[in-house]
């Protein structure tokens, strides 16, 4: 009775239905009381029901969590609750009963948020994988997907960078596209957001709940292909006020495992001695004595990272009266980056507030405002860019301090050394250059629910998002982070606002009805969402002063950096869920979705989005009740169409520019050009999404599996096709192609004791794999940086020559195919991949092919929780296994002219016949013509394994319990590693899962992923914290 | 209920007005669909079509143009890397296979050709769709004809055949066109430049800057020339000149051309490439290329002139063989205005002495910055068109008076020839050194048939004399250097890739 009832409750009345039973009245004779609490929080737990074995007695605890029930003397009471581990408890002769309950962190019973509404888990027959607040709570990050790293099958996360607040990819079962956005789609208390998901204080989460398969998220319709990430915000339980107060603050500093190896000052000297020598000239004065720089090595990668603080507090205040329940988060983070001048600070603050106004209506308000500071140096980036990079390969013999000890202004040596160029002092660029983002972020929601009649409810919302975000960059005289910009230099300044603002109304019927052993639910609705964004930017140079960098203090203000946009779409949609079961064991969801959408073309404005999904509950059948281990057993399978909707707000619009202007003698006078092709057909992608799933629970629920295999073929991706410009456009915005996705995702969680010492295992490892199908007629590749996209073959693979060490000899240059002009003895030597016996890169003669591949094998996860009287703690790992990384920072960090600091390995180049050292690297003799193959001629020579373990995190906790206290109830004390080590054997940087492009949405950047320059390191952290009840 | 009254309204209010709320143009940016509309909107697009103009001149035709001849060559720069595009069309090298090749100033002058093609096809079809005042509708409709017509000429003469485009492209079926021959695109150039002509008003009615019925004349000239078509070479060539509209400038040949601010469209222009010195973006850098390097501030500084020099690394380019410097006879009053000398303290050579374009390099504001226009047609071509077609019709007596004019304002005396076929050579030599660094070498030699002749032995020398063509010591020309002499470039490899056709 109690588990059909609670399949019909829907968002936000479980409160209420928890409210009337325990206001049910039962009369016995032998009375015992007692109270049930949290063994967590101490805290009183209400609504749990308490029956006595054998009989039909049963009450349930009030908001304080005390009962009281009439029973015999030897009989056993049964304490159950939703979320929690069940417990017997024999009466014996007692006549006060006070046990506490543990959080169940799996329970069948479990409610879990789905799309639209909610469902207890042992019914989904969606591949939904949700994870609580507490299981993450210890991680000592900034970001909530950072928290979710290793948790959950099926998805890959990865940190790309460590820049506080920033660069984590999510994608869920290796979702791609070929340009359109490939991140999840994010919905807080049942709002999508636009906003950046970083910003959200992971404290306010109380679940999080992620949707993979089709038939889970069709009611997201065009912008569910990515997967999409449920996140529900803390609400108040029934019972007493509590407080809660967390904290933690942490050291963090970059280990030194990892860090690129490059040559020292003594070293680069003696190599530029050893380059003039081998080509027959003279060795300036600067490096005929390399021992001179003994002692005097400058590190600027070094010189440019510290350790670095990081705090967080976070105040929760619930309550609960009879008709009002509010939830305050208040938090406050504080991270300085390992990186100078980075610092990174959040305040934020949210209020849930629900009103009962009486039986039948419901209002409820939640507001969630938060500041977000940042002010990073550009640390990431391609050379000239990223100051990482460029540090990287300073050379080591230029001073990053002066003899008086001040930071050098540039460094220059004389145009015979090789120096092309004039080097910045990046610690000085890192130090004064202001590059800060100021975000004020609002989210609301304000609702209103009636329930005219019996199971039927109505509900209406209106949700706003708004962002207000300042961003200031300016670059003093005294410093510049630009290779050849002598210093004084012109100081600019940028300024740049960002507004945007997105309402949502959704309206929403669910009308909920048994009979016999049927039960339905039905799900309608109709909303509206809006988004506008509105952009300006001033560039303004020449200042007289560095210390008011006010526009009007600029000479100039810079036309071609100043500008102001706007960007805007809408959507209108219309959904309907059907949800039935018969008799709670056989299970069937049908769910669709219409979305109109300014996006797309005139001539295909609306897009429907079906999906079903069965499930069968096998274990309630009479011929498994004879297997005793199994406790529980459901298939599930799906299927489903969704699309994304991520192409981009105007492409489907014929552009012209006005600003192609023209030059009359000395006049300018205004051109104007058409920019691109219109075209009113433009989509959404469609992906068509199958999901086969088992849930198995054996043993008492001692192990639980989930195993999910899906196939998804996603069609129609958006892609700017390019055509021949001779056309005079170079690209044509169209959907095309085919790209099929499968794999199969393993979860389990095996309770491996539960004595004094509870061990709880959890573990993923999910397999994830792609083929290009078809792409434009006529087009079967496209190109990425050093990437080919090829029909037949996976996404996006690494593509370039095969190199094959150097030519030893004369001999070996004679007998083996070479580069016409460019091949000597001692340099790269190329295989003659077409066998025309000639070396060539690009053209119709390519010898190009696929050298490597951005996608792992699989991905995993595996968490560890150990919990022994009052001392917990957790362990948690992930990695990935075989996937590779393009090593790009090589292009100057071997660049065999001398131009940059080089990685120490080029000490082992080929030098000569008789000295050829480990034929990685070739000779430095006949300059660019010669070495100019082996660095811009992508080759196999960049690609790096990049499979790793990394140990995430490992927490250490101690439980105090203030029972007398009437102030304090409960205090946990923990210490905490964060990134406490990856076990790896790349050798391209600090960071395996790092990706210079291919991180956001719409960047075009899809194409070209797993490019190492250099990004900004991840830290490890050490922290302690402190957790505090009242 | 109120709550109730409340749900209803709201979903009244948001269920209408639906289709509207799904529109959402651009707001910051025009659309195509409402664009040509008005005169203001052609005069913006002709505007918009020559721009390519900037990008072409500063950036490719004198890599085609002038570095793949006998002229100019690049000072090899051994601790610089990266350089093999340039370097391949001077050394006569360029990577080929199947008839393309995947140089990039190739792959960019051909596209930036199809720029222009493409804005003045859009212009081309909907101008007359549109009622505006018929001498404003001439000069748009003359000046988008005169554009694609050089386009096409363009084309024509650096690959021989190209896809010929008239009309706009609306999708991405239309894109790529069949290979038209070298005859169909002379026919396009000959009509579009001859109703440009008709329609284009003369230069002393015209903005200045603008092309004009002189323009096109020329154009057409230059074409019937490449064609052999004397006579009509003739004719149009002989308009301008009794035009009345155009003069040599008599003061010296440095005054020819433009300073990075003043003397632009002088009375000797009949079209130059505008460029402005200033920070919006229509500034050229051509004559910082045109530099040999490794070059310091103090070096450089007395060339350009501005307040902040900075130091040059790379390779330059664009540097005057000896072949050039020994053209000149002496005397010859052009050769010091259009050539100088710099000495490199860093450089590897032992003679550290590199001579540079001059003719180019005038003074202006800041660092990389030029305002100097580039000099398409000039009178003084005219001028020699006119002898040529006049000689190669056996007529070398009628032609030496405007040769003779041509050198005497070199400060030369009257030609010496008389025979058909020292005349000739007189003209293709006066060329040379009149139209030095013009980005005329490549074509004179292409159409008068010297590919063998003059760059084989030139391909000799620079192979056998490293040294004098600006090698440091101990460095060679790459092996494959003067293997590849067609007289067409072939066609770009990116364009191929794209293209059913080529």
């Amino acid at each position: 009775m109690q588990k059909k009832t609670i399949t019909y409750i829907k968002c936000f009345t479980t409160l209420l239905v928890v409210t009337l039973f325990s206001l049910q009245v039962f009369s016995q004779q032998q009375t015992i009381t007692g109270t049930v609490t949290d063994a967590g929080s101490s805290a009183g737990l209400p609504g749990v029901t308490v029956s006595v074995k054998g009989t039909n007695i049963s009450t349930q605890t009030n908001n304080d969590g005390r009962f009281s029930i009439n029973a015999g003397a030897g009989k056993t009471l049964v304490f159950s609750f939703v979320g929690y581990e069940g417990k017997e408890v024999d009466i014996n002769s007692r006549s006060t009963i006070n046990i506490s309950l543990a959080a169940s962190t799996k329970g069948l019973e479990e409610v879990v948020v789905v799309g639209y509404g909610n469902q207890i888990r042992r019914q989904v027959t969606g591949a939904v994988q949700n994870i609580r607040a507490e299981e993450f709570k210890d991680i000592p990050v900034s970001q909530m997907t950072q928290k979710l790293q290793g948790k959950l099958a099926g998805v890959q996360i990865n940190q790309t960078t460590g820049k506080p607040g920033q660069g984590m990819s999510v994608r869920i079962r290796g979702q791609l596209s070929v340009s359109a956005g490939s991140d999840p789609l994010y919905v807080i208390d049942g709002f999508p957001i636009t906003g950046n998901i970083g910003a959200i204080n992971p404290d306010e989460i109380e679940t999080i709940s992620v949707l993979k398969d089709a038939a889970s998220t069709s009611l997201y319709g065009s912008r569910a292909a990515n997967g999409v990430v449920l996140i529900t915000t803390k609400k108040a339980q029934k019972g007493r006020t509590n407080v809660s107060f967390n904290t933690f603050v942490g050291l963090q500093q970059v280990p030194e495992r990892g860090r690129i190896k490059m040559m020292d000052a003594v070293e680069f000297a003696q190599f530029k001695k050893e380059y003039y020598e081998d080509a027959g000239q003279a060795v300036p004065v600067e490096f005929q004595n390399p021992s001179q720089y003994e002692g005097k090595n400058n590190d600027w990668y070094g010189a440019l990272l510290r350790k670095a603080p990081l705090q967080s507090y976070n105040l929760t205040v619930t309550s609960n009266t009879e008709k009002t329940s509010t939830a305050l988060v208040a938090g406050v983070y504080n991270q300085e980056g390992v990186v100078l001048n980075n610092s990174y600070k959040r305040y934020s603050l949210r209020m849930n507030t629900d009103y009962a106004l009486s039986d039948k209506v419901k209002l409820g308000f939640n507001i969630a405002p938060s500041y977000v500071y940042d002010n990073t140096p550009r640390t990431d980036g391609d050379r000239g860019t990223g100051i990482l990079f460029n540090a990287l390969h300073t050379w080591p013999v230029m001073p990053i301090y002066d003899a008086n000890g001040e930071l050098t202004l540039y460094n220059k040596f004389p145009g015979n050394t090789g120096n092309i160029f004039d080097y910045p002092n990046w610690v000085r660029a890192a130090e004064q250059l202001t590059n800060e983002t100021k975000d004020i972020n609002l989210l609301g929601n304000v609702y209103a629910q009636y329930q005219p009649i019996k199971g039927l409810t109505l509900k209406s919302t209106f949700n706003v998002e708004y962002l207000a975000s300042k961003f200031f960059f300016f670059n003093p005289s005294t410093a510049t982070s630009a290779m050849n910009v002598p210093v004084p230099t012109t100081a600019v300044s940028i300024r740049q606002n960002v507004e945007n603002t997105t309402w949502l109304n959704e309206n929403l019927a669910t009308y909920t009805r048994s009979f016999n052993d049927h039960n339905f639910e039905l799900l309608a609705g109709y909303t509206n969402q809006h988004f506008r964004q509105e952009n300006t930017r001033i560039q303004a140079d020449t200042y007289t002063d560095d210390r008011l960098p006010t526009i009007q203090g600029a000479l100039n203000i810079n036309r071609g950096g100043t500008n102001n946009g706007v960007q805007e779409w809408a959507l209108t949609s219309y959904l309907a869920r059907l949800t039935y079961d018969f008799k709670g064991k056989y299970l069937l969801t049908a769910a669709v979705r219409s979305d109109g959408s300014s996006r797309f073309g005139s001539a295909n404005r609306w897009g429907t989005f079906p999906s079903a999904s069965v499930g069968w509950i096998i274990s309630d059948e009479n011929f498994m009740q004879n297997l005793r281990h199994v406790s529980f057993a459901k298939i599930r399978a799906s299927y489903g169409v969704i699309g994304n909707n991520n192409i981009g707000n105007y492409t489907q619009y014929a552009l012209v520019n006005n600003t192609v202007n023209a030059v009359f003698g000395n006049n300018v006078a205004t051109g104007a050009v058409v920019t691109s092709l219109a075209n009113n057909n433009l989509g959404w992608e469609t992906t068509k999404q199958f999901d086969l799933g088992l849930d198995l629970s054996l043993f008492n629920d001692r192990v639980q599996f989930i195993y999910d295999f899906y196939t998804k073929n996603t069609t129609n991706l958006l892609y700017s096709v390019q055509v021949p410009q001779e056309a005079g456009f170079s690209n044509f915005n169209d959907n095309i192609g085919e790209i099929k996705f499968w794999g199969h995702e393993f979860a389990v969680t095996t309770r491996n004791t539960v004595g004094k010492l509870k061990w709880t295992t959890n573990a993923n490892i999910s397999f994830n794999r792609n083929k290009v199908i078809a792409l434009a007629d006529g087009i079967d590749r496209v190109y990425g940086s050093f990437h080919i996209t090829q029909v037949g073959k996976p996404f996006g693979q690494f593509y370039g020559l095969i190199a094959q060490g150097v030519y030893m000899n004369q001999d070996d240059l004679d007998k083996s195919p070479q580069i016409p002009g460019r091949s000597t003895v001692g340099s790269i030597k190329i295989k003659d991949v077409n066998g025309d016996g000639v070396i060539t890169y690009g053209g119709n003669e390519d010898d190009r092919t696929i050298i490597g591949n951005p996608f792992p094998n699989f991905i995993y996860g595996i968490t560890n929780t150990l919990q022994y009287g009052n001392f917990d703690l957790s362990i948690v790992g992930s990695g990935s296994k075989g996937n590779q990384l393009l090593v790009r920072h090589l292009y100057s960090t071997a660049n065999l002219d001398g131009v940059f600091n080089m990685v120490e390995e080029v000490k082992y180049r080929f030098r000569s016949v008789d000295n050829p050292g480990k034929g990685f690297y070739g000779t430095t003799v006949g300059g660019g013509t010669v070495t100019g193959v082996e660095r811009d001629w992508m080759n196999s020579r960049f690609i790096a394994n990049a499979s790793y373990f990394t140990i995430r995190n490992v927490t250490l906790g101690y439980n105090l319990d203030f029972k007398r206290s009437k102030t304090i109830r409960s205090a946990r004390l923990y210490a905490a590693i964060q990134q406490l080590y990856t076990f790896t054997n790349y050798w391209g940087g600090p960071n395996p899962e790092t990706s210079a492009q291919g991180n956001g949405a719409g960047d075009g950047g899809n194409l070209s992923q797993g490019v190492d320059l250099s990004n900004y390191p991840v830290p490890r952290t050490f922290t302690l914290g402190i957790n505090l009840n009242f | 209920m109120k709550t109730k009254i409340t749900i209803i309204a709201l979903l009244v209010i948001a269920t209408t007005g639906c289709k509207k709320f799904l529109d959402v143009p651009p707001e910051t940016a025009l659309s195509s669909a409402t664009f040509f509309t008005k005169e203001a909107d052609f005069q913006q697009a002709v505007n918009g079509a020559y721009a390519p103009l900037r990008t072409i001149f500063n950036d490719r035709s004198w890599v085609l143009g002038e570095m793949h001849s006998d002229n100019t060559y690049y000072p090899r720069n051994i601790l610089f890397g990266a350089v093999d595009a340039t370097e391949n069309v001077a050394d006569f090298a360029l990577p080929m296979s199947n008839g393309v090749t995947t140089n990039g100033h190739v792959l960019n002058q051909y596209r930036q050709d199809y720029q222009i093609i493409a804005r003045t096809n859009q212009i081309l079809a909907t101008i007359d769709d549109i009622e505006f005042d018929a001498t404003s509708k001439n000069n748009l409709k003359g000046q988008a004809l005169f554009l694609r017509a050089f386009a096409y000429f363009e084309l024509v003469r650096y690959f021989g055949k190209a896809p010929l485009h008239l009309t706009p492209v609306t999708n991405r079926q239309e894109a790529a066109l069949p290979l038209a021959t070298a005859d169909e695109l002379y026919a396009q150039v000959e009509s579009d430049a001859k109703e440009a002509a008709q329609l284009l008003p003369p230069k002393s009615v015209q903005e200045p800057g603008r092309v004009t019925s002189g323009t096109a004349k020329t154009l057409l000239a230059d074409l019937y020339l490449w064609q052999k078509r004397w006579s009509d070479a003739e004719t149009v060539a002989r308009d301008v000149v009794t035009s009345a509209e155009y003069s040599l400038i008599t003061s010296g040949y440095e005054d020819v051309f433009s300073t990075s601010t003043g003397n632009k469209n002088n009375k000797e222009s009949v079209f130059e490439i505008q460029f402005m010195e200033g920070s919006a973006g229509y500034n050229g850098s051509f004559i910082y290329n045109f530099l040999p390097r490794p070059m310091t501030s103090t070096e450089l500084a007395p060339i350009t002139g501005t307040s902040n020099p900075q130091s040059l690394s790379g390779e330059g380019n664009n540097i005057p063989t000896p072949d050039i410097i020994a053209a000149y006879e002496p005397g010859d009053e052009r050769k010091d205005a259009s050539i100088a000398y710099v000495t490199l303290s860093q450089s590897l050579r032992t003679n550290k002495v590199y001579p540079y374009i001059k003719k180019f390099a005038k003074p202006h504001a800041l660092h990389g910055n030029t305002g100097t226009n580039w000099p398409v047609y000039r009178y003084a071509e005219v001028l020699l068109f006119l002898a040529e077609a006049l000689n190669e019709q056996n007529k070398p007596l009628d032609a030496a008076p405007y040769l003779n004019e041509v050198r005497d304002r070199a400060g030369l005396g009257s030609t010496t020839a008389t025979s058909q076929t020292d005349m000739r050579d007189a003209i293709y030599q006066e060329r040379r050194v009149e139209l030095a660094f013009e980005n005329k070498r490549w074509f004179d030699l292409v159409r008068t048939d010297r590919i063998q002749s003059v760059i084989v032995p030139y391909g000799n020398r620079v192979k056998a004399n490293p040294l004098d063509y600006y090698y440091p010591d101990g460095a060679v020309p790459p092996n494959n250097a003067f293997t590849i002499l067609d007289p067409y470039y072939g066609l770009p490899a990116d364009e191929s890739a794209l293209t059913p056709n080529f």
